[in-house]
């Protein structure tokens, strides 16, 4: 009897421990783990170009099913993100950043933010990302702020938000681009310039 | 200590096994709830259905953009003798039909910028035809994506959106 019991207290414990193993390198479990991983990281940006695609490892696969559902293929889109800012430390709702850049290589390209249930932050700013059209040619700046500040040409707005990644979206990437990310992409940088109650 | 070898044995197997088995299956139960969730937000099945645009307040899918407009059409292929009729209308920008099954994979994907774009959809395991794609499982999501990154260019796709078609024949 103590025997029978031992082995159904293994197969039981067994279960558990790979289910919950499984969940959390997959990024499924505990709730709020960002899609910021990938065997590719220019600046901060990270990505991993088997998305979308048979070739993906299972736990690449099944996380991208729960943060990034119905992305795209590298050779039609590439998705990088970063939840970091320049100086390593998590992007926050209380601070404020400046994100610049210049041009990309691909097609058409976008920044937007996501909280950290991988959607929207629930305002109602209208100001949820800037792409390749309002950035126009060149050189690019957008402040990362809760409120608009005067004078930014661009912002993005981390109202209620809280602890937030952006996702760089490459459309019709450049081959050079998915050959070797490093060379081909000038990566946006993203630095904190100030934080609501830092001394 | 060797009375413990076999539950050690049983714990370590139950472990792999029930690993592997949460990583193979976690993307086809969180693909079938998103469509479980698309059908409850109206996505039809073998029809174009275009949500509002994507806000903060209406948002069905993860990591939306909120500079492109999405047409999304459900299919189910399990009548082997079926097959989707698809039509993506002219669009001046970028715009893409994109096909994923039920494992989440984008197994196709057609770019039509600037011009109409006319595909067959087959059930699995149908012979390849000219200007036809086959589906590697019975159930998926096919969806339209056009830059339109203002309410203005948002109600031009929208109006491009008439002429696309998503039908089971």
């Amino acid at each position: 009897m103590r025997r029978a019991f031992a082995y159904l207290a293994a197969i039981a414990a067994g279960c558990a421990l790979g289910l919950g193993s499984a969940l959390w390198l997959a990024g499924l479990w505990p709730a709020g783990r960002s899609l910021a991983f990938g065997d590719v990281d220019v600046g901060g940006w990270r990505s991993d170009f088997a998305i979308g695609s048979k070739a993906a490892d299972p736990y690449t696969r099944a996380r991208v099913a729960r943060h990034g559902l119905l992305a795209l293929a590298k050779t039609e889109a590439v998705y990088l993100t970063r939840s970091l800012d320049d100086a390593g430390a998590p992007l926050r709702e209380a601070c404020t950043y400046r994100l610049s850049g210049g041009t990309m290589p691909a097609g058409w390209w976008s920044v937007t933010l996501y909280d950290s249930q991988s959607m929207l932050p629930g305002n109602t700013d209208s100001a949820l990302s800037i792409d390749a059209e309002r950035a126009g040619d060149g050189a690019w700046e957008a402040v990362i702020a809760p409120q608009k500040p005067e004078g930014a040409a661009h912002w993005i707005s981390s109202r209620s938000a809280g602890t937030f990644d952006l996702t760089l979206r490459l459309y019709m990437p450049d081959a050079a681009l998915l050959a070797d990310p490093g060379t081909a992409l000038d990566p946006p940088r993203l630095a904190r310039l100030s934080c609501e109650g830092a001394a | 200590m060797m009375r413990w070898l076999g539950p050690l044995l049983v714990l370590a197997g139950s472990a792999a096994g029930a690993h592997a088995l949460t990583l193979h299956f976690a993307p086809a139960v969180i693909m079938a709830r998103a469509m479980d969730a698309l059908e409850e937000r109206g996505v039809a099945l073998h029809r174009f259905t275009t949500p509002a645009r994507v806000t903060p307040q209406a948002q069905s899918i993860v990591r939306s953009s909120p500079d492109l407009y999405y047409a999304l059409c459900r299919y189910d292929l399990s009548d082997p003798a079926g097959a989707l009729e698809l039509r993506m209308g002219a669009w001046p920008d970028y715009q893409s039909l994109a096909f994923f099954d039920a494992q989440t994979d984008n197994f196709a994907t057609l770019r039509g910028t600037g011009q109409q774009v006319s595909v067959r959809l087959l059930p699995p395991g149908s012979a390849t035809e000219d200007g036809a794609i086959v589906s590697p499982t019975t159930k998926g999501v096919i969806l339209i994506r056009r830059l339109a990154p203002d309410a203005a260019r948002f109600a031009a796709a929208a109006e491009a959106g008439k002429a696309d078609e998503c039908r089971l024949r």
